[in-house]
């Protein structure tokens, strides 16, 4: 009985002092860097000690570049990022969350897995006193994350449908790609386009199927589409890699000259097709600008206790990729000339 | 009496005689078994087939043939792996992961500690990712066969291994550009054939057939075939009777895992990308077909011909609730019933099957009996 008593404290003690040591760490990392400006807020701390990022899907380019973006930029700061990924499962992410919190992170980038869904969780983090900025998507209640660095989904999906609606000489006959009807983008994105389609009663939507996000499935509902409307003259799709998969169904009949093809998030892959012709345009999403943003941001709460910026929401808005343009996108990031 | 086709089985035993049926010979059960698939099949023709003109067109068909083809192709090596009793659920993520080692050796292979960058040409590229598959596959038989763990497990763990593992070589990145292959290093090629479409075709179609012709006679021509149904009837009784039953377990999960890295490379080039998400699912669709095609998860029980058509079922059901204009939400619900009602037909069949054997036995003992009893027992028995 003693001796398991004593082992037990013997082994808090343990992780005890483990602890301090990596808060010492932390401290003396940034010792040089910390600027107590805004200490009065009562928040105020030094940079450095871990952050937790957690996003979507890595396996994406989009969320890869979100990734990659915050961990370097983490890292320059002067902290020790961990990635993680809920692939917009709710129960997933909630899951990352209590990680993170009993990981004692000294802050937390989250890319939401759904609008309402994600509340809770990043109300666990609130009442365990880490600061949270959101980033890529929003959460419906405010005053619970210091920052949402939002693309404008919206703004962006109005953009690519007016391209398109131009390109399709406002007439015609067209189907649309939906992404997961989970992610509250899906929808967004195609009321967006809605909002523009709708004014000009000769575009006719023929079909609309759910795609997932996903080229092969993209490539395989396309098909089907196809044998159903042999004669259809445009496709909006809610992301490029639904997109793409539409071109190559139409590539493989031999339709895709005839075919005005749309699509939203900018990768390289899509960004290429504009280049060829193949797409009429896709929406760059500012997504590695955006995740700068947010990293800079929670770093100045966790030293200063304020983002620095009046408002929570910050909606970045997208920029259109036509012809034009397309060969200054690299790897998400338009170099302005 | 006739003492021909009817053979009255006890109740207790009508998989062996239905396994007898299994073969080339077109008997009633065979006709019974599989025409339920063939049933369904047609159904669901007729059904979309009236309400809509698009359905049955030359255009339409090779489409879902080609869609048909890759899950048919990975349901046979499904079949093998159901046959003997066991699950396969690291299909889908073979079919990933292969994509992903091919689309990095047309990227080139770094030589560690070297400045070198290894470019394999085409052939070489293809034949090392289907060994990757065979040795996903062999891994998985290994485990199985050999330290007898349960083989959910096993490839519910390779599920998540070789999907990671395909995540890893994929960093992120889909790889598009490079399948192209440049023409000094000897890679070029590989749309041109792995997408092309021999006859009308296309490729992928053409690959299930003649694997469907390949394993119609692994199952009913050789030891085999004989071996991996009586393993999966009763293992047992196999293994007593010298079946190497370690090695025809480890064998089908290699052969899965091959069907699998077929898949890969046809679907990439269908796709002209490997994606990290590529296969996802793809185990579920092939036990689907399996298991439509009149096959027993509990082993013994199924056939190439039924696989086949079980994954026509699902391809004709898929693309024919597109073409209708059924609201995507209600397809979902609308294909999972069609599987819960094949499954359940199948059942009922079976004991209502079950049911007239024994009856019928029993009024052959009776009548037997009967005639015994009134010529003094001299009548010969049937």
């Amino acid at each position: 009985m003693f001796n398991r008593i004593a082992s037990r404290s013997l082994l808090a003690g343990a992780v005890l002092i483990s602890l301090a040591a990596c808060g010492g760490g932390g401290s003396s990392n940034a010792g040089g860097e910390a600027a107590p400006s805004g200490s009065a807020s009562g928040g105020g701390g030094t940079a450095g000690g871990p952050i937790a990022v957690i996003t979507v899907d890595p396996s994406n380019p989009y969320w890869k570049a979100e990734i990659d973006t915050a961990t370097s930029e983490f890292k320059k700061l002067g902290y020790e990022p961990t990635t993680s990924a809920h692939k917009n499962d709710p129960d997933q992410q909630n899951q990352l969350v209590e990680t993170a919190i009993n990981d004692k992170v000294k802050g937390v980038l989250l890319d939401p897995a759904g609008a309402d869904e994600s509340v809770a969780a990043v109300q666990k983090l609130v009442d365990a006193n880490i600061p949270v900025v959101m980033i890529n998507a929003e959460i419906s209640k405010t005053g619970l994350a210091k920052a949402q660095i939002v693309s404008n989904n919206a703004q962006g999906a109005t953009l690519g449908a007016e391209e398109w609606a131009k390109a399709m000489n406002y007439k015609g006959s067209y189907v649309e790609l939906l992404g997961k009807p989970s992610d509250n983008n899906a929808q967004v994105r195609s009321d967006g386009y809605k909002g523009v389609i709708s004014q000009y009663p000769d575009l006719k939507q023929v079909g609309k199927e759910i795609a997932n996000w996903d080229r092969q499935t993209g490539q395989d509902k396309m098909e089907s589409l196809l044998s159903k409307n042999p004669d259809v003259q445009g496709v909006i799709a809610g992301n490029d890699e639904m997109a793409l998969g539409a071109i190559n169904a139409l590539k493989d009949k031999g339709k895709l000259a005839k075919v005005k093809v749309l699509g939203f998030d900018g990768n390289q892959d899509a960004v290429n097709a504009v280049k060829k012709g193949e797409m009429v345009a896709t929406v760059l999403q500012p997504i590695v600008e955006g995740t700068k943003k947010a990293a800079a941001q929670l770093d100045s709460v966790i030293r200063t206790g304020e983002t620095g910026v009046p408002e929570e929401k910050q909606a970045l808005d997208c920029t259109l990729i036509t012809k034009e343009n397309a060969d200054k996108v690299n790897n998400f990031v338009l170099t302005e000339q | 009496m006739s003492t021909t086709t009817t053979t009255p089985a006890p109740p207790g035993a009508p998989a062996a005689e239905e396994r007898k049926g299994l073969g080339s010979r077109f008997n009633m059960n065979t006709l019974l078994v599989e025409g339920r698939a063939l049933i369904a099949l047609v159904i669901i023709i007729v059904i979309f087939a009236v309400m809509s003109d698009n359905y049955l067109t030359a255009g339409n068909l090779t489409t879902i043939t080609k869609q048909v083809a890759f899950n048919a192709i990975v349901a046979l090596g499904m079949l093998l792996v159901i046959l003997n009793g066991g699950i396969d659920l690291s299909v889908g993520s073979i079919v990933g992961f292969t994509a992903a080692v091919a689309g990095n050796l047309f990227r080139g292979v770094h030589v560690p500690g070297t400045d070198l960058t290894m470019f394999p040409s085409l052939w070489v590229i293809i034949v090392l990712s289907l060994a990757i598959g065979m040795l996903v596959g062999w891994v998985n038989g290994l485990l199985i066969a050999r330290l007898n763990l349960a083989p959910f497990i096993v490839t519910l763990g390779m599920l998540y291994v070789a999907r990671g593992l395909t995540e890893v070589l994929l960093n992120g990145q889909n790889i598009t550009n490079e399948l192209t292959g440049q023409p000094g290093l000897n890679n070029t090629g590989f749309f041109e054939i792995f997408a092309s479409k021999p006859l009308g075709l296309p490729l992928a179609a053409w690959v299930m057939i003649i694997l469907a012709i390949i394993f119609s006679i692994l199952l009913n021509r050789t030891p085999f075939g004989r071996w991996l149904y009586a393993t999966g009837s009763n293992e047992r009784a196999a293994q007593l009777s010298g079946v190497p039953v370690i090695r025809v377990k480890t064998l089908i999960y290699v052969l899965s895992g091959l069907c699998a890295a077929i898949v890969g490379i046809l679907q990439m080039a269908n796709i002209s990308s490997a994606t990290a998400d590529l296969g996802t699912f793809y185990e579920l669709n092939a036990i689907a077909a399996v298991v439509i095609g009149g096959a027993a998860l509990s082993g013994g029980r199924g056939t190439v011909r039924g696989t086949i058509i079980g994954a026509f079922v699902i391809g004709f059901l898929a693309n024919g609730l597109v073409i209708v204009g059924v609201s995507p939400f209600w397809q979902k619900v609308i294909t999972g019933a069609v599987i819960i009602l094949a499954v359940a037909v199948d059942q009922i069949q079976q004991i209502v099957q079950r049911r007239r054997s024994a009856a019928r036995a029993v009024a052959s003992a009776k009548a037997a009996a009967a005639s015994r009893q009134s010529t003094d027992g001299t009548s010969p028995s049937s």
